[in-house]
Formats: structure tokens, sequence, C-alpha cells
């Protein structure tokens, strides 16, 4: 169809004023990297010893990995989802500032605006999750290029899930003040809830688990969808899963559909 | 019927007598079916001296050719927010390539009409007709062929002016060079080259005026709606882009439709239309809305309250433009001067206003109409108290 360059063109200027104005938030940025590292450095660090059971003289290796290796691949998903979720406040920045009317007379199909600005808002996230990457060497990860690969489109797919999520939650948002805290509130129990920070030992039983954590914990994380995300990155980075993997990749895959559907009926209103 | 002869390209013209006077329509080279009939009125004709006669001549151009029929036509138009009525029972239309102002006090609807024209709204009731497509059935045709200026802001302001150019360009489709040519184009007709790189957050209000204005008409719409475009530009920007804009409707046949608060803006429209709590009460062009509604004023300030009160209670049918002024619809000399008689040395100022818009708006409204900044009516105000005291 003839029309259909235009609306290219028309994706692309979404996406490229997305980048520019990531690029250049400076708070952002400085986020994207303080994060990681003080989840790493502090939090990784602080917590390796005790990880393997060594405290007590007795050393029991809960996993064949460290607790910094096992921490990676989730702090890797806690950066894409503070990006992610956060450009909300780019969809909300549209809307009081008027920005969005200016997009809304173009000739440019709604679905099309939605998909320029969430591919901007995903690759935002999939940079700020490439940055921790760059740390890898630091946390014991080694890893090929085919690995680097698969991780980076991995993280695109579940940036653009949550970036679309983001805009479903900028619809029920009214102001930037509620939606700073309104994000906290949200991102970071989907977090801890997620197997993220503690390993749910895959060599025991159901009943076993319930009887070294509480039984809502393990329906929580069961019941978390970020828990099969962080698992699916687990297993391309450090080849260690608790769920079978194509759980993580179908549940992303249902994300990025869903959510964007959702969003396109909330986007514009 | 007018001798053809005349004329070079007899192919070309297309004789109608569907007005008094002879019209040509379109000189072109098109075959006449193709152009609409019935759409020769006094705004999209130019008048010309022809063989000794006047007659008028319908310059169209070939893309507004396309589309026969009027730029804007709403019929019957409708709007509500919740349970109040924003627009009621609205029909209008405009010409092509005429300039079209709509008139109306704060909070009487033009935006939301605007809105509506633009796609931006649905209407209730009613139809609406955008450069001959309907906006709810065929959105996407309409949205390319207009160009709009917010009455808020809407620039991206972390952004340089040549950024939130080139995104515009980009999101309507402009190729590459051809967009580099109409961001150069526009920043000069606005006199912004030399702010190209600079963040827009930086501009003064008037700047990011003329930025958006520029923006406008970077995919060169068939019809522009300008939301009262030139508040808070000075006199010489306004001139400036006033005569673009018309330069633009000559050459290539743009419809403006704006809403302003500059009186001597709505003075140079073809066609005037007035507003009022959603309704349009009046429309025409300036001369026979003068000619017909305008009256003549007188304005006075009585010299103290009690003054002040008969002179309410003489004069029931004057309009209070201010706490202290009065508007006293002035029928002739001989009513200035039967009212000389009476007040003349009861009053501490006076001044007599022939028929002007203002007036037509004024005795149809029963308000003036907020046409100055609230700067300038604030000076004014101190200046008026300053003189009173000393
Ligand atoms: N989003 C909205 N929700 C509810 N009511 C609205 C909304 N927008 C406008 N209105 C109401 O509709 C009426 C018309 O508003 P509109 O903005 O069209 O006026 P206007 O003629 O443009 O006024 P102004 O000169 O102040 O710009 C007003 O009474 C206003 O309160
Ligand atoms: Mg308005």
């Amino acid at each position: 169809m003839s029309s259909f360059l235009p609306i290219l063109r028309g994706i692309h200027g979404v996406w490229l004023r997305e980048i520019m104005r990531a690029t250049r938030d400076k708070g952002q940025l400085l986020g994207g990297v303080s994060r990681p590292l003080i989840w790493l450095l502090i939090l990784g660090v602080g917590l390796n010893p005790y990880f393997r059971g060594e405290v007590f003289g007795e050393v029991r290796l809960v996993l064949p990995y460290s607790y910094l290796q096992f921490l990676f691949p989730a702090v890797i998903v806690l950066n894409i989802m503070y990006t992610s979720i956060q450009f909300a406040v780019s969809v909300i920045w549209d809307r009081e500032f008027g920005f969005l009317r200016e997009i809304l007379v173009s000739p440019m199909p709604r679905w099309a605006v939605l998909l320029g600005k969430v591919l901007g808002g995903a690759t935002a996230a999939t940079g700020h999750g490439t940055l921790v990457l760059i740390l890898a060497r630091f946390a014991d990860v080694t890893l090929t290029a085919p690995q680097v690969a698969q991780a980076i489109a991995y993280m695109f797919a579940l940036s653009f899930a949550l970036t679309c999520f983001g805009v479903v939650l900028a619809g029920k948002v009214r102001s930037f003040e509620g939606f700073g805290v309104f994000s906290n509130t949200v991102i970071l129990p989907l977090y801890f809830a997620s197997s993220s920070v503690f390993p749910l030992d895959p060599s025991l039983t159901r009943t076993q688990l319930v009887a070294s954590y509480p039984e809502w914990l393990i329906m929580l994380i069961y019941a978390n969808p970020i828990t099969y995300a962080v698992d699916a990155l687990r297993g391309i980075l450090i080849n260690f899963n608790q769920f079978p993997p194509h759980i993580g990749f179908g549940l992303v895959g249902i994300g990025m559909i869903g959510f964007f559907l959702w969003a396109l009926r909330s986007f514009g209103r | 019927m007018i001798p053809a002869a005349g004329f070079p390209n007899r192919q070309g013209l297309h004789f109608t007598r569907a007005s008094p006077r002879p019209y040509i329509c379109g000189l072109s080279l098109r075959p006449p079916e193709e152009y609409g009939r019935g759409e020769v009125n006094q705004t999209n004709c130019q008048e010309a001296d022809f063989a000794g006669r006047s007659i008028s001549l319908l310059i169209q151009p070939h893309e507004t050719a396309e589309r026969a029929g009027p730029a804007v036509r709403v019929e019957h138009l409708s709007l509500k927010y919740g349970g109040q009525v924003a627009l009621d029972d609205v029909s209008l239309s405009v010409g092509r390539g005429s300039s079209f102002a709509l008139l109306g006090p704060n909070g009487a609807g033009k935006t939301s009409l605007i809105s509506v024209l633009a796609t931006l709204r649905d209407a209730d009731k009613g139809l609406v007709e955008v450069a001959g497509h309907d906006v709810c059935r065929a959105s996407r045709q309409v949205r390319l062929s207009i160009g709009m200026v917010f009455q808020d802001p809407s620039l991206d302001d972390r952004l340089s002016a040549e950024e939130n150019l080139d995104f515009h360009g980009r999101v309507y489709g402009i190729p590459g060079r051809l967009r580099a040519e109409a961001i150069d184009r526009v920043l000069d007709l606005v006199e912004l080259t030399g702010w190209r790189e600079a963040i827009v957050r930086s501009f003064s209000g008037g700047m990011k005026r003329r930025l958006e204005i520029a923006r406008a008409l970077m995919h060169k719409p068939q019809i522009l709606f300008l939301d009262e475009p030139t508040v808070g530009l000075d006199a010489q920007t306004r001139a400036r882009i006033w005569a673009y804009l018309n330069r633009q409707r000559r050459e290539r046949g743009l419809t403006l439709l704006t809403t302003t608060h500059y009186i001597e803006e709505v003075e140079d429209a073809d066609r005037i239309c007035i507003i009022d709590k959603g309704r349009i009460i009046a429309e025409g062009t300036p001369g026979q809305l003068k000619r017909e509604l305008g009256q003549s004023f007188l304005h006075v300030v009585a010299a103290t309250p009690a003054d002040h009160a008969a002179l309410l209670a003489a004069y029931p049918d004057s309009h209070a433009v201010s706490p202290e002024a009065l508007a006293i619809p002035a029928g002739d000399e001989d009513f200035v001067a039967g009212f000389l008689a009476r007040f003349g040395n009861r009053l501490r100022e006076m001044r007599f206003e022939g028929p002007t818009l203002e007036g037509v708006f004024l005795s149809l409204t029963g308000r003036v109409l907020r046409d100055r900044t609230d700067g300038e009516r604030e000076a004014q105000r101190n200046a008026g108290r300053r003189a009173g005291r000393r």
C-alpha cells in the first residue's frame, strides 16, 4: 500500500523522539547506572558468603552458583522494569503538556503512534538492561557472543511487554506525583516476590519448600509472572532454570501482545 | 453571457449563471466537469475588470479542485461534555480559499468546535465534513489536509526548534530532503532561523507561538485551523504572519479558520461567525454585520455613583462594560445632543463609537469582547485610576 511508507516514517519519528528524550534525561541515565551498581556491589557482595551456607561452619551449596551470579539476571530485569514502567511518565507528560494533541491530529493511525512510542521506550529499557551486562565479568558471569545476542533479544521483548504495561498504568493515573508513588508500589513487590533475590531450591519438593518458606510466599512467587521472566533470563545467562524456560518466553510473548492491545484501548483518550 | 472569445483557452472555462452577475469559473486545463458547481461566492472569487464589465473570476487551484464543495461543512452539530452543552445545533460552511473567523467570549465553544473539525472529538449529533471528507468515517483524509495551531502550548519544550519541526515532518510522512527544505522555509517565515538548534524551553512565549504556526504550515495543509493564534505576538510579527497566510490563500487556495480576540484581525476576514454559549448568533461578512447589526454606542463614565445610577435609570438598555463604564446605544447625532443636554455636566469621560464589530458583539451578547490581552487591560485600568486620582 502506498500509505505504508509514510506510516513507517512516522513510527521512526516517534521512536526517535523517545530515544532523544531518554538519552538527554540525565536523571534517568544516572538511575540506570547506579541501580545495578548498588544492587550488585552492596547487596550482591554483602550476601555472597551467606548464600553458600558457610556461616555456621557447615558448607552446603544451595545452588551451584555464587549469589552474585544468581542475582545478576534479576538485577537486569529490575533495571528493565524501572525504565519500562517509568516510561508511563513520558505518556503522562505528553498528555498533560499538550503534545499528545499534536500527535493525535497527525495523519498517523493511533496504533502506529503507540507502536513508535513503545518501541522507543523498549529500546531505552533494553539499553539500561544492556548496561548491566557490562558488569558481567565483575559478577563472575562469562558470556559468549550468542548468549549476549539472545539475552538482548529477550530483554527487548520483555521491555516491550513492560512498556506497554506502563502505558496501561499511565491511562489510570492522572498526575506525575501520583505516579511516582504508584510505580514503586508496583515495581518493588513484583520484583521481591519473584524469586529474584532468593532461590527456590529446585531440588526440593513442594512439601519441603513449604517447610522452609511460608505457604503464602510460595503462592505469591508462583503467581508472579516476573518469576518466570527472571527465570528465563537466568537460563540464557547462567544456564540455571528453576522452571521450564518456555513458560517465561510464552508469558513475555503473551504480555507483548496482550498489553499492547490493552494499551491501545486506553491510549489517546 | 460573456463572450469567451477573449480567452486563449476555451476548454478550461466554465460559465455559470447561478448568481446575478456572470462568473467565470476555473482557469485551468481541466475539463469543466471536474469543477464543482454552485460554490461560487464572494469569498472564493477575485474580481477583475474584463472588457469594460466588472466580472468575477473564480481562481480555483488544482489540488483543491479535486474535491468540490466547501472546505468545511457543519450541519446541526451538537456536542456535550457530560451533561453540559458545549455546542448546540451549529451549522456553518466555509468556502475554499476563504478566511473565516470565529468570534466569541470565553467558554463560547470555539475550541470545542475546532476540536470536532480536527477529528479530536466526536460530535454527539450532526454532520461534519472537512475538505470534502466526513470527520468520523475518513478521519485520516481529514487529518492529512488540515494544519492546526492549538490554543494551548503543544511543543515538546525539551527538544530544539528543529527537532520539533523534524518530528512533525516525519509524522506527516514527509521524506528527508523535502523535510529539510520545509524546515528551512517555515523557520525563515517566522524568523527563527537563528534559533534552529536552541531548546524550545529557552524560548519566549511569542517565539513558541511562532514556532507552532510554522509547524502547522510545514506539510502545506489545505485548511488551517488557528485557535487564538496571535495572542502574545507583537504587531509586527502578527502582520508578517497574516501577510504570509493571505499570500498562501491567494496562491494555493489555503483556507483559514481562525478564532481570535483581536478585532482588527477579524475585520480582514471574509466571513465572521459570532458564537455564544454554543450557538451561532450571527454570521456574515464584516460589512454586512456592521450594516445590519451595528449600532453606535456612547461610552460614558459617570462623575459620581449617584450619576451612574441616574444614567442606568434613564437608559435601561445600556450595557455595563466595566464596573464604572456604561455603553449606551446611540441612535444618531440628535441622540447625542439630547444626551449631552441632560447629562453633559455629570460625566467624567465620554467617547462616541460608530458601528464596529465590537459594537455588534456588544448588542448581541450584552458583553464586551475580551479582546485585549490581560496585560493591556491592566495597564489601561491603572492608567484610568491614575487619571482619576489627579
Ligand atoms: N474537557 C472538557 N470537559 C468538560 N467541559 C469542557 C471541556 N472543555 C470545554 N468544556 C466546556 O465547554 C464550554 C466551551 O469551551 P471551549 O473551550 O470550547 O470555549 P472557547 O470558546 O474556546 O473559550 P476560550 O475563549 O476561553 O478559549 C465551556 O463551558 C467549558 O467549560
Ligand atoms: Mg478556546
